[in-house]
Order: C-alpha cells, then structure tokens, then sequence
C-alpha cells in the first residue's frame, strides 16, 4: 500500500512489464507525460502503444534484463529516449522529444524467479540541451555562428577518411573579403562585426544541409562541400561572388558594398591530407587575390 | 595488516573457482547468443589472488599488446561485490556499433560526434556482456547482484581511474579474467571481475557449497 502511493508520486517514470511484455504497472508519471491512462494501458501488450520499442535493440536489452537479471542502462545520448513525450518547457527548442535516460530492473519472486521487467525512465532533457549548447559553443565562432576552427581541424579528417574510403569527391572553398581592412577603418569594428555576420547568412543560404561554413581567420571562411565536384564547387563559388558583389550591407544608415575572392580545390583522394587540401585552396584564394580579386580561381 | 595473498584461497578453492567461472562464462557465451543475438568467445579464465596496489600495473601488464584501448567499469554490489572491468581494443567502438546499429527512434542527431555513438555503444554492449557474466557467477553461486551504470575511464589505468573502493591498498583482491572475442568481428578484449576482502568470506563458503555438490 506504501509503496504503491511512492511508485505513483515519484519523480521518474516507472513501468512494470511481465516476460512478454504485456505492461502490469503504469505509474501516473508515466500516465501525465504520455497521455495514456492506466486503465488504457494495463494489460495491453507494450507494443501496441510503442511500436518505435519493437526494434532488435530494446529486445537485446529487456532480455539481457530478464535473462541474466541484468540493470540495461539505456543512455540518452544513444537511445535518446524509449517513451516518446513531448518535452516540457522551453527545451523544446532543441529537442521536440522529452530526451530519456531509462534502466530496466529484473523483478523476482520468492524462488528468485525473474517475472517481470521494471523500466524506468528519468527526463534528461535539460542536461542535454546544456550539454549540446556547450558542444555547439566550443565548436563555433561567436560572432558569425559559422564553425570554428577547432572543428575545421576535427572534421576534415573525417570527412577526408569517409570520402577516401568511398571513393567520392570533396571540394574546400576558401573565401577572403577584398579590402575589409577599410571597412573597418572607414566605419568602426561595430560596422565589420555586422558585415560579417550578413556575409555569413549570404553564404548561408547557398550552402546545402551537408555543407559546412567555417570562419577561418578574421575575414577569411572556408566552405567544406561533401559529394562535390570541382565544376560543382566552382560554379557555387562564383554564385557566392556575384551575391555578395550584388548584396547591399546596411550599417547605421549606411549603404556598404563588398567583393570577395575564392579559391577552389577538389581532393585528391590518392596525394591529399587536410594540410594539403587547405593549402591547394589557399594558392588558388592567393592566385584570385593576386589576379585583381572579385573572382574565382581553382588550382 | 594484509594477509599473504597466496594464503587467501587454498589452491583447491582456486581450482573450483576457475571452474565456476568456467561454466558460467560458458553459460553466458550460450545465452548471449541463444537470446540476444550476441556472439561472443570467452576464453577458458583464470584466477589470481594478488595485493590491491599491485592491481594496476598487473592489469596493465596484462593487456600491454593493446596500444590504445577504451576501459569501462561496472560495479556490482551483493555479497558478491566489486567491479567489472572491460579493456577492449581500440576501433571496438566503431565495429560494435555496426553490430548494434544506431538508435531506432530516429536519426541521429547532426550533432552527435560519432565517437560519442561508439563510446556508448562500448558501454551498452559492455553493459550487456558484463552483467551476463557476472549474473551467472552469482547464479551458481546462489546470490542476486545489483549494479551500477556502466562508466568510461579515461586516461591512463593508474590508481585514479579505478574505483576506490576496489583498490583501498590494505585489501587483497581475487582478479578472475578471461579474454573475450566478439565472433565476426575484429573485436577483443579482456574482462577482469574483481571481487575485494568483503566477499572472499562468502565466496570461500559459496565454493563449498557448491563443491558439496558434488560430494
């Protein structure tokens, strides 16, 4: 009787299971945050209310729990969650699903027999907004909100190995803007910082989903294009130019107008490394500068 | 003051134990593969009695063929209580989660790193071959053990990265071990159950038990 009253008031899910999965207990955690009351539950053959469980993985582990009397523990970051709920809050932001950290319990009964599964499930969803949002800060410039860096670095290897071992093409744009200097001279920092972050959303959307923007030094981005080709990145890349030499940058009151140079470069699966391929797209971004800029060239 | 460790287990009590956990891995290599589709090889175990601060560099002498390896630690408490330990080889990760596939609820997130995936995949399929065997060790046995969630050590295998409770250096610690081969698949490693002073009274008189058995 006790402890029936602190299954129903506690603070986690929890859902009792026999050894076919037919669901005998469903605590009101689990009744508010899913919308199915006990009496619709009980009885009823999980699956019935949770398809997306019917997949080899839960299966392995429930068993590994009432075979071997085993605690599964299903982390939020690989399962990221069991129940789907719609998570609470402004967290919703980033995730439209309560994100779950669940454990499965063997039940046993006098002789020690396991006939029943306990699952319960713990909202992890703020942890891991925070978590992604430390991710994303330590992963991207501040300023622009394009990648930084560090990612550059921990990405184009990746990316490098994937497309080696596939054999498919890989392209790099480097972009540089022509005389920003004087826009930072003529009208202040505030003015560049502003013209930087426009000339990113431009970038921005002309880039695909799997396109990566990287600001690689002060003025200078890089573009990582997946499964492309050089007469691809080449036409991207002239497209790039000619919006931004079109684009009119506003700052307090004032019409501002930019070029940009680019150099291209297409990886060569069987001589490239990640230093090789940056500084291909670098000579080619050096040839644009030296050529008289606003234009593209490719090594 | 720690006792002589060659004096903790006669040589009999150490023989049955490796016989104990010889079935059991046996058993739990069958059921992993009968129930949850997991084929794993265990090699016949062994079993050492040696002093708790000695347990660190003997581990790492043990695995010294592994260049760069990923560690997970189980603990489970009972009367059969320590911790499991899980050294597999480097690029477990990424073949397991092949095995194991991604999650079934969606795709996975873009900004999910794949080695996280592989990290966790290490840890759940860990989770799954660690409490197998241990489930079956206390089985035969006659005890129910509880466990806490699996975790990563990182860095080194130094004192840190192991569980206090297992290296208290005064302790004498019984280290049964085995190594495991994931069938198919260029995975490996060995698992170490070690098992402190607060249990060697109940398994010496488990051992006996079991041993009447056959009397």
């Amino acid at each position: 009787m006790i402890f029936k009253q602190v299954v129903d008031m506690a603070n986690i899910g929890i859902v009792i299971l026999d050894r076919e999965l037919y669901v005998r207990h469903w605590n009101n955690w689990m009744a508010m945050r899913t919308g199915i009351a006990k009496e619709k539950i009980l009885g009823v053959h999980l699956f019935d209310h949770f398809p997306n469980l019917d997949n080899p993985r839960f299966l392995r582990n429930v068993k590994s729990t009432l075979t071997f009397g085993n605690y599964l523990f299903f982390s939020q970051k690989l399962h990221h969650y069991l129940f789907p709920m719609p998570a609470e809050g402004s967290l919703n932001m980033r995730f439209d699903k309560m994100q779950q950290s669940c454990t499965s319990y063997p039940l046993r009964d006098e002789d020690n027999r396991i006939t029943h599964v306990c699952i319960t499930v713990q909202d992890v969803t703020a942890i891991a907004a925070y978590e992604a949002k430390l991710l994303d800060m330590n992963l991207r410039d501040s300023l622009t909100g394009a990648y930084n860096r560090r990612f550059l670095a921990a990405r184009l290897k990746e990316e490098i190995d994937r497309h080696k071992r596939y054999g498919r093409t890989l392209s790099l744009l480097m972009l540089d803007i022509d005389y920003f200097k004087n826009v930072n001279d003529t009208y202040g920092h505030h003015c560049g910082d502003s013209v930087l972050k426009s000339i990113c959303e431009v970038i921005s959307a002309m880039l695909r989903n799997v396109d990566l923007l990287i600001r690689f030094g002060g003025e200078e981005f890089c573009c990582l294009l997946p499964e492309t080709d050089l007469a691809a990145a080449m036409i991207l890349a002239e497209r790039i130019r000619k919006s931004i030499e079109q684009e009119v940058f506003r700052f307090e009151g004032r019409e501002i107008r930019l070029t940009v140079s680019l150099g291209v470069h297409e990886l060569h699966a069987d001589h490239d490394s990640p230093e090789s391929l940056l500084r291909n797209a670098d000579k080619a971004l050096y040839r644009a500068k030296e050529t008289g800029r606003n234009c593209v060239f490719c090594m | 003051m720690a006792e002589d460790p060659r004096e903790i287990l006669s040589e009999e009590e150490r023989d049955v134990l490796q016989e104990v956990m010889n079935i059991c891995f046996g058993n739990a290599a069958a059921e992993l593969a009968e129930v949850i589709d997991i084929y794993v090889v265990l090699s016949v175990p062994t079993v050492k009695v040696i002093s708790a601060d000695g347990l660190p560099n003997y581990i790492k002498t043990e695995i010294r063929d592994y260049r760069d390896v990923s560690l997970i630690e189980q603990n489970f408490w009972s009367k059969f209580k320590g911790a499991a330990l899980l050294v597999f080889s480097s690029g477990a990760g990424k073949a397991l989660l092949s095995i194991i596939g991604g999650s079934q609820n969606e795709p996975t997130l873009k900004s999910d790193p794949l080695r996280i995936l592989e990290r966790e995949t290490l840890m759940e399929v860990g989770n799954i071959l660690v409490g197998a065997c241990v489930g079956k060790v206390a089985e035969l046995l006659g005890d129910v053990v509880s466990y806490s969630p699996p975790r990563l050590l990182v860095g080194n295998l130094d004192g840190e990265s192991l569980s206090e409770n297992i290296l208290d250096a005064r302790n004498i610690v019984i280290v049964m071990q085995a190594v495991f081969n994931f069938q198919d698949r260029d995975v490996n490693g060995y698992m170490f159950i070690i098992t402190n002073h607060e249990s060697i009274g109940w398994l010496k008189e488990a051992i006996h038990v079991f041993l009447k058995q056959y009397e």
